[in-house]
């Protein structure tokens, strides 16, 4: 359990490290650079820690061989000038070849043997051996090939147990002696190389540590030259970013360097461009915004003049002769409709031109519904609809401007009364946490799914050759969606032919806090009643 | 009697259908196309009411509620083509009673001119108290000790329909219909408006008021639910 946890977790970590790694610049580049450092100097520190073990080793074994030659010699000397009469004499004669050797040599590791392939004397000398050499450290093929002698010498590389009871490295170096009766013995003399080993330990170490700082100082470099380099690159990321941000004077430094003063040159003229661009376009939707208000007013008061005449011609109308009474009413119903029009048209370039700000005041949706409700009751009798309100929720004050959104629940109600065929038309509020909602659905006719799709489409109707009852410009949905939108809410619409419409406006509880969820379903929960059930939800 | 209007609108043809509309009506129109006559037209003339054009060539129709304001609580009725803009809230700030928007119906004009010339009846008696206040109904005064408040005819129907049911909390809309005579359409910055510029007459603190309070998300009551009494 254990293991498998620590192997996802360092998985966890190798993920992290390569996303880094492929994404970073600078962390490739220094990792290469430390890479490639790396090996040269494994190579160059393994060529030089070789070179100089092997120097250090062929000047000690040449020191040695002149040792044991000494030795040797020193030996030879001491046999040969001994006065050997018969066998007794040759036990004192190895003490005296002890004394030579030890004398001659820096060696205190020696042992002299018989060497095979004679014939046995039985009076000759017993082998002997320091305690370091003892038990085969003299291999067979060492003293084999000292038998044969065809050199003065013979060396061989070994493992030697010091007097500190640990293995050193050492070279044992072989040489024939000639004792006088006794025949050929073999002379070896042991040598501790841990001295040169410990040298070479310490070159090799003084050689990883210098070429451990040296990576780590080409780290170093390598970061600080990529540093330098990419900071340009850093630099205009910054400045885009700003200037993404909102920052418009904002502007690329020089940097000294002409592949990048170049980029900063093109990139802030773009910059100005762009906010010159900006500008204008400011300028342009200001002058937009005083034209509309201009027309508004330009329009309006002549259009208040036509609409005080239409009256009075109106309401004299009854002692006009036909024709003319005719026309006075015409004159009446058109200014209506031309006043309706102007007003949602203003009202839509007023949306057009952002210029649109919510009076926001705690509103308690359930009564605000109920009002709209009772105001457009004498409008669905008219067409033989009932409206029935169900308030699940939303008895508490909600933070939005009461005026658009009884805008939107007359033009849903409007709707749905035109389109609704006299069958009654439930009105259902609820809310949750963060979120309320009024539902409007109709039992009528129901509308296609392409129709549905453009429902909220400016001056879009559903099927023009139809007869209109109460009128309405063909903006009322697409104001009702601004209207929604700038609450940051929402206004959607379910409907199916045959089996009516539903449209469901959300708005958050509180400005500035979005909601996760209406509180009301879409498609109803009726979607496929043709009438209301009972008490609907 | 018949009630003389002044309008102020510097539209020729306008005015003239204005005129035509409201002698039909049985009012006594008067007119001044010039914002900066405006002010010394209200005094010659000495209207029940004003029409107010907001957009006027000289002195615009702000500044010259603002000066009439300063003398007068005469009734001013805003003529305006805008209905959502600062300039409503600030028409209204400065003390304009009311406002239509154009173009407006004028069955909707008269019955919002008939509404500020009718004097507000009381639901009781004669003296209405509220607070340390006293409303003398008959009188149109009202006073805190012997000291006499200046309100406009509005703020004092406004003040009255509060006081005469203390503790009852009046939704915006309801008082638009009975203040303002709205029977659907409601603005109900009318009502927020015209609460705070009575507040900054009668109250001791505007900014904590005592006399009127506000029910959040309701709307406002008459005192705070002490001391309140009708004599």
């Amino acid at each position: 359990m254990r293991g498998s946890r620590v192997i996802a977790a360092l998985q966890r970590a190798w993920q992290r490290f390569s996303r880094l790694f492929l994404n970073s610049l600078s962390l490739r580049t220094v990792a290469l650079s430390v890479g490639l450092t790396g090996v040269a100097i494994i190579l160059v520190g393994g060529y030089l820690s070789l070179s100089i073990g092997s120097d250090l080793f062929t000047t000690r074994k040449d020191q040695v061989l002149a040792d044991s030659a000494r030795a040797t010699v020193a030996a030879q000397a001491a046999l040969d000038s001994a006065d050997v009469q018969d066998e007794q004499d040759l036990n004192p004669l190895i003490l005296a070849l002890r004394t030579a050797v030890n004398s001659a040599s820096i060696s205190r590791m020696a042992s002299v043997q018989r060497l095979p392939g004679q014939p046995p004397a039985l009076q000759a000398p017993p082998d002997f051996y320091d305690e370091a050499l003892a038990g085969g450290v003299v291999s067979d093929n060492l003293v084999r090939l000292v038998a044969q002698g065809e050199d003065p010498q013979y060396w061989q590389s070994v493992t030697l147990t010091g007097a500190d009871g640990q293995p050193h490295p050492g070279i044992i170096v072989g040489t024939r002696l000639e004792f006088p009766l006794a025949g050929s013995y073999g002379l070896f003399l042991g040598y501790d190389l841990s001295e040169t080993e410990q040298t070479l330990g310490s070159v090799q170490r003084t050689l990883a540590l210098g070429g451990a700082s040296l990576v780590l100082l080409v780290a170093l470099v390598a970061w600080i030259v990529v540093r330098f380099v990419v900071r340009p690159l850093t630099i205009a990321a910054d400045t885009s970013k700003r200037i993404a941000a909102g920052e418009g004077d904002v502007r690329m430094p020089k940097q000294r360097d002409e592949v990048f003063d170049t980029l900063a040159g093109s990139f802030n003229e773009m910059a100005d461009s762009l906010q010159n661009r900006i500008r204008e376009l400011a300028e342009l939707s200001l002058v937009q915004q005083r034209f509309v208000s201009d027309v508004s007013h330009e329009l309006r008061t002549p259009l208040t003049t036509i609409r005080l005449a239409g009256d009075v011609l109106y309401r004299s109308r009854e002692g006009f002769d036909p024709t003319s009474a005719r026309t006075a009413e015409l004159l009446h119903t058109q200014i209506g409709r031309f006043e309706e029009l102007l007003t949602d048209l203003l009202e839509i370039s007023r949306y057009d031109a952002g210029s649109v700000t919510l009076e926001r005041e705690p509103t308690n949706l359930v009564r605000l519904a109920e009002e709209e409700v009772q105001s457009m009751r004498a409008l669905a009798e008219r067409s033989g609809s009932e409206i029935v309100v169900h308030a699940e929720g939303g008895y508490f004050a909600a933070d939005v401007d009461p005026r658009r959104v009884r805008r939107i629940l007359g033009n849903l109600l409007g709707n749905a009364i035109e389109h609704g065929e006299g069958k009654p038309i439930v009105v259902t509020v609820d809310s949750n946490e963060l979120a309320v909602a009024i539902s409007v659905r109709d039992y009528g006719m129901g509308m296609n799914e392409s129709d549905t799709a453009r429902v909220f489409d400016r001056f879009w109707r559903a099927d023009p050759s139809r007869r209109r009852t109460i009128g309405g410009t063909g903006l009322g949905l697409a104001i009702s969606l601004e209207d929604a939108l700038a609450h940051e809410g929402a206004l959607e619409v379910w409907s199916a032919p045959g089996r009516g419409s539903c449209f469901r406006l959300t708005l958050p509880r509180n400005a500035g806090e979005p909601y996760e969820s209406s509180p009301l379903p879409l498609p109803p929960l009726d979607a496929g009643a043709s009438e209301p059930q009972g008490v609907a939800g | 009697m018949s009630s003389r209007i002044l309008v102020v609108d510097d539209d020729q043809a306008l005015s003239e259908m204005l005129g035509i509309v409201l002698q039909s009506e049985g009012f006594l129109p008067s007119f001044c196309p010039d914002g900066s006559q405006a002010v010394d037209a209200f005094r010659s003339e000495a209207p029940d009411l004003v029409l107010l054009d907001l957009m006027l060539p000289g002195v615009d129709g702000i500044e010259i509620c603002r000066r009439i304001r300063q003398f007068s609580g005469t009734p001013i009725i805003m003529l305006t083509a805008r209905s959502d803009t600062s300039d409503v809230v600030a028409g209204l700030e400065v003390g304009a009673d009311d406002y239509v928007v154009k173009p407006f119906d004028p069955k909707e004009l008269v019955a919002r001119i008939r509404t500020r010339l009718r004097p507000p009846t009381p639901e009781s008696g004669e003296r209405v108290q509220i607070g340390d206040l006293v409303l003398d109904v008959a009188a149109h005064e009202v006073r805190r000790g012997s000291q006499r408040i200046n309100l406009t005819p509005l703020e004092f129907s406004l003040l009255l329909t509060l006081a005469s049911r203390p503790n009852q909390v009046f939704t915006r809309e309801m008082l638009l219909e009975k203040v303002w005579g709205y029977q659907y359409k409601s603005d109900t910055r009318l009502v927020n408006v015209h609460v705070q510029r009575l507040r900054a007459k009668i109250e001791a603190d505007p900014d904590n008021p005592s006399i009127v309070t506000t029910v959040r998300g309701v709307g406002y009551r008459a005192g705070d639910g002490a001391g309140v009494g009708v004599a």
